[in-house]
């Protein structure tokens, strides 16, 4: 009964290459490859035409999938191979390893059974490096490449003799690796699938797995009452295990995966794995190429001076063959003048080549990834890999419906759309690009723990949000992301967490900054259909909070807090006018007042509320008048009354330049600074103008040469602006109020 | 031994010897030893027999023997870097150790004609016998195709644009055509080029297309690490100081150090920690500019001091070295004092030394 043990390295091209030519050779009745049982139904599927490489196996908990194991395939990969192999000649194809649920079982619940001791890992020796420090190699990898990849095919019998003659002289020595441990029972359950095998009658066994393991498959009979016992004593796992096939990219074959193996130059192993000769020639013209595709002049000479070049190269440091490492410096050397920049090119489309793989679609799916396919497929959105912008009409239904999946997929930190500037400033109009990278489907697919559609997993992600919020601005961002994404039915659920953040809260600037955004969202609310009445109700409680407190928290602020609370102040004033109601007006300019008539408040805070209630006309003429010369009096501390300028100009100079009175009192006050006072002055004064236009700086400039301004009565009068025309088109609108009253 | 610089060849024959005795390579024609001697003889290390070699290129091994392999094919070596990068030196070197003979060189300058390019002619004999074979002045370049040897250019990129081009025949029919003689010199094997060429200074004559194509490009980086850069000041210095009989103690590890380290930030435009950006002076701040830092605070302490070099005996020349420009430069030196080298306590002397001098 001969069992035909194939070690390799997995991903490796030359490993691929002698096991496909091995497994024409042996012909077996069945073929084992690395790899839980649980994925045996899923290897029946390579070799069907919609499953295009790189995919991977992705085991997981059918109760929480985020917990799971990926078993990435390419072309070039020897599992991969074998059963193509199997498929294609009918030969059954079974999967050896501890079961997925075992695996999983343990890393959930029993971490340590194993008993690996990452903490020493470091120290550990690679078992591999033994042989490669005394065959002279930097690492076992260049070992392992020099040694076994680059093998030809018609030795393959021999090819793996040697691998298992290399692995069992190290194994017989007691070198450990720190996976010993886990191996054990690895292997143990390797060997008991194999002994099933056996005991249905399959003579010619060929068994696919890493070269480590190999020389411990070899003894079946003595192993077998230690084997049992060692399986029992592995803890008993309830864990539902579901498989399926994702695609996979070439850049993520090089992630930690089921068997922690990766490899850094995909598309170089594609590329060896496709040519069986000249493969130096055919890399270099394929590198000539891309160099032409984007204008850069590469003629045949040089392609010729490169493969000279390279092969010299590979003389030079002993090997047989150029590998990647001797083309890159010849092309640097000979294509680029030297110049690395150019070849990050080559590495990006031909070293790494990233593809993205394919899986057929009637292949079981998680649930949360097949909502999403039906969802992008209803709206007809395609996955491309290249930029593709969107401009969506909100009224439509179709376009609100894709700008909901946005903002919730947004909602998932999933970055598929990202939002852009609509040029035109409509609230109907969302511009979006959306850009496709396949590491999202898998991101989505250890979302899929979240809920099982899309709707579902992002109520998830903000009921986790809503409760983890302890101020009120999250909160509001919060309901800033909901009411896109339509999860209108949490909305009360936030807002009832805000009334309460708020309730206790003493934060008045927290509650100050959530005032704006919640105004708005009363506005935009509309647009979107959504019933925002309960809003309304939270918006008054939380001015009245904000009125009561404002006062009592201008105290005692020091600069750069004073400036930060002017700020919100201009923006609650900004909220108060969107609102647009009087009760809201009338309480807030109260506030103001109060925070006016106080001594002792930051003068920046003063100049800023002054200003506010002037532009509300809350002054009449003369308290203006009062208000403004007596925070300029001459007799006020130079410093406080740049401050109040600096407050009371927050962001518009034009007020001096129209009102001459404010001018003049500004003017003389100037003029009163003594010249060392002045000078102290200037860096705040200096500041308060700085923020101006420059238009308006020139005007005020200009004002500032002719000095005081003299005051002229001006005499309004009557008759000059009130010539026939206004009088009849005022006849006319006294009239027409005069039917309508009647 | 009255010669100031001794060739390569000479005086390092005994290591080539060693070399050349235990070479178990393949030696190409007219070569004197394997590519991998070669590489070995720039990079050092010690030989089956025990025998030491001492490194003479101290960095990047792959762009030693990509320069190597470029001179076993038909392609010529183009060496291009920053000033003092070590360009000059490594193709010395290598043409010392391919064909036992670094002299055959040419120094490229905007003077640099054709005739001595290719060849010259003796106008008293030309005017007397006519074009004759007796008549013609041979060049470097000629010479090592005749014998198969590694020919030098220093500065390609000064010479003319048209000069430059002469070499285009030379190196991709490998022949000489004299059409005065009607004959031509034909290269023989072994024959090949060397050229260096900064890319640092402007004015330069950027190498035409067709002639480009006929060289292999190495780069030649500055040091990537403070100790690669303090190991390549200290070697040099130790050879130079030998040489030029300096009766001085070599400079100590740690004022080595702390030279490197100040050339290395203005170079770099930020402190070693990363902390403080820094200006960087108009100047090369190569490791050559290190060495001569070094070598004159030698010189030095050596005649006008007590025999140890010290920071006052460094200040004046590490000055001269950084400031090239007297306005802008100023500026940049005295930020990094100030900023730099006055706050760190190790460093009050070579404050002081410095503040003398500016």
């Amino acid at each position: 009964m001969p069992i035909h043990l194939l070690g390799i390295r997995h991903h490796g091209v030359g490993s691929a290459k002698n096991v496909l030519s091995r497994l024409k050779a042996i012909q077996p009745d069945i073929i084992f490859v690395e790899g839980p049982p649980e994925i045996t139904d899923a290897l029946k599927l390579i070799g069907q035409k919609e499953l295009k490489p790189p995919v991977a196996i992705m085991l997981y908990d059918q109760s929480n999938p985020k917990s799971a194991i990926f078993y990435p395939f390419t072309t070039f990969s020897p599992e991969w191979v074998a059963a193509k192999f199997a498929n294609k000649n009918n030969i059954p194809i079974r999967s050896l390893d501890l079961s997925a649920a075992t695996s999983l079982h343990i890393k959930e619940n029993a971490p340590d059974f194993f008993n690996i001791d990452n903490a020493n890992s470091k120290n550990q020796k690679d078992p591999l490096s033994y042989l490669s420090d005394l065959a002279g190699f930097e690492n076992s990898e260049k070992w392992w490449d020099f040694s076994f990849e680059n093998n030809p095919t018609h030795f393959a019998n021999a090819h793996f003799d040697a691998v298992f003659d290399a692995m069992s002289a190290l194994r017989t020595n007691n070198i450990s690796s720190i996976l010993d441990n886990e191996n054990s029972y690895r292997e143990a359950n390797m060997r008991q699938l194999i002994r099933i095998a056996q005991n249905e009658m399959y003579l010619n066994i060929a068994v696919i797995c890493g070269a480590w393991h190999a020389p411990s498959l070899v003894d079946l009979d003595n192993t077998y009452k230690s084997d049992t016992k060692l399986l029992k004593s592995l803890p008993k796992s309830k864990i539902k295990v579901a498989c399926t096939w994702i695609p996979w990219t070439n850049d993520r074959l090089s992630m930690q995966s089921g068997y922690g193996a990766g490899i850094a130059s995909p598309g170089w192993y594609r590329h060896l794995w496709k040519n069986e000769e000249d493969i130096d020639i055919k890399w270099l013209s394929k590198v000539a190429k891309l160099f032409r595709k984007n204008k850069m002049d590469i003629t045949a000479a040089h392609v010729i001076d490169a493969l000279k070049l390279s092969r010299n190269l590979a003389d030079i440091r002993d090997k047989s063959e150029a590998g990647l490492e001797e083309l890159n410096d010849a092309i640097l050397s000979t294509m680029c003048m030297g110049d690395e920049i150019k070849l990050k090119l080559i590495e990006k489309e031909l070293i790494i080549a990233n593809k993205i793989g394919k899986v057929p679609d009637d292949i079981p799916k998680v649930p949360l990834q097949a909502d999403f396919e039906q969802i992008i497929k209803s709206l007809r959105l395609g996955l491309t890999e290249s930029n593709k912008q969107l401009d969506l009409d909100l009224r439509k239904e179709n376009d609100l419906k894709k700008s909901v999946l946005f903002h919730r997929l947004e909602i998932l930190q999933i970055t598929w759309a990202n939002r852009i500037d609509n040029r035109t400033k409509g609230t109907f109009k969302e511009s979006w690009i959306i850009r496709w990278n396949p590491t999202m489907m898998i991101q989505l697919i250890d979302l899929s723990y979240l809920g099982n559609t899309i709707e579902a997993a992002t109520n998830a992600v903000i009921i986790k949000r809503i409760k983890e919020a302890n101020r009120t601005k999250e909160l509001t961002d919060l309901i800033n992301l909901m009411i896109p994404s339509e999860l209108n039915s949490l909305i009360p659920n936030a807002l009832i967490e805000l009334e309460n953040i708020a309730a206790v809260s003493y934060d008045i600037t927290d509650l100050m900054e959530s005032s704006y955004p919640l105004v708005d969202l009363s506005r935009y609310g509309n647009v979107r259909k959504s019933d925002l009445t309960i809003l309304n109700t939270i918006v008054e409680h939380l001015f009245i909070k904000i009125y009561i407190n404002l006062p009592n928290i201008c105290y005692g602020l020091d600069e750069e807090n004073a400036y930060k609370l002017f700020a919100l102040i201009s923006k609650v004033n900004d909220g108060i006018r969107l609102i647009d109601q009087p009760a809201f007006y009338e309480n807030w300019y109260q506030t103001l007042q109060k925070i006016n008539n106080q001594t002792q408040i930051h003068k920046a805070i003063q100049g800023c509320v002054c200003r506010l209630l002037f532009d509300a006309q809350q002054f009449t003429e003369s308290e203006a008048a009062n208000h403004f010369s007596f925070a300029l009096s001459v007799n006020n501390e130079p410093t406080h009354v740049a401050l109040w300028i600096d407050g009371f100009l927050y962001n518009s100079g034009m007020i001096i330049i129209y009102d001459s009175r404010l001018w003049n009192l500004l003017y003389k006050w100037v003029e009163s600074l003594e010249y060392e006072i002045f000078i102290e002055q200037l860096p705040f004064l200096r500041r308060a103008f700085s923020k101006f236009e420059y238009a308006e700086r020139k005007q005020i400039g200009q004002k500032a040469k002719n000095g005081l301004i003299q005051e002229k009565e001006h005499i309004y009068n009557e008759i000059d602006d009130f010539d026939n025309e206004n009088a009849n088109l005022m006849l006319k609108r006294i009239l027409e109020i005069a039917i309508k009253s009647n | 031994m009255n010669i100031i610089h001794q060739h390569a060849e000479l005086q390092f024959a005994q290591e080539l010897e060693a070399l050349i005795q235990n070479d178990s390579g393949i030696i190409p024609p007219n070569w004197k030893m394997s590519p991998q001697s070669v590489v070995k003889y720039l990079m050092g290390g010690k030989l089956k027999n025990g025998f030491e070699i001492s490194p003479k290129y101290i960095g990047q091994k792959r762009l030693i023997e990509i320069a190597v392999a470029t001179l076993t094919t038909d392609r010529a070596l183009l060496l291009y870097g920053l000033p003092g990068t070590a360009k000059s030196w490594v193709s010395e070197h290598i043409a010392a150790a391919i064909s036992g003979d670094s002299k055959l060189l040419i120094q490229g300058t905007a003077g640099t004609s054709e005739d001595s390019i290719r060849y010259g002619w003796n106008y008293a004999k030309l005017l007397s016998e006519g074009p004759t074979e007796n008549a013609l002045v041979s060049t470097p370049v000629m010479n090592a195709m005749k014998n198969g040897k590694i020919a030098r250019i220093e500065e390609l990129t000064r010479i003319p644009a048209d000069v430059q081009d002469t070499l285009i025949t030379i190196l991709s029919e490998k022949t000489l055509p004299i059409p005065e003689l009607n004959t031509e010199i034909q290269a023989i094997k072994g024959f090949n080029i060397i050229a260096t060429a900064n890319n640092r200074d402007k004015g330069v004559n950027d190498l035409s297309a067709a002639l480009k194509r006929r060289f292999s490009t190495v780069i030649l980086p500055v040091p990537s690490s403070t100790d690669e850069e303090v190991e390549i000041v200290k070697t040099r210095v130790a050879t130079i100081s030998k040489h030029l009989e300096i009766p001085t103690e070599l400079p100590s590890l740690l004022e080595i150090q702390r030279i490197v380290k100040i050339f290395r930030e203005l170079r770099s435009g930020s402190t070693d920690d990363g902390r403080t950006k820094l200006k960087s002076p108009s100047g090369s701040m190569s490791t050559a500019e290190v060495i001569e830092v070094v070598n004159s605070g030698m010189a030095l302490s050596a005649h006008f001091g007590d025999g140890v070099m010290k920071a006052h005996d460094v200040a004046s020349a590490l000055t001269g070295a950084i400031i090239k420009d007297p306005i802008q430069d100023t500026v940049v030196w005295k930020e990094y004092l100030e900023t730099v080298v006055k706050t760190r306590e190790d460093w009050k002397d070579i404050y002081r030394a410095c503040k003398e001098i500016a």
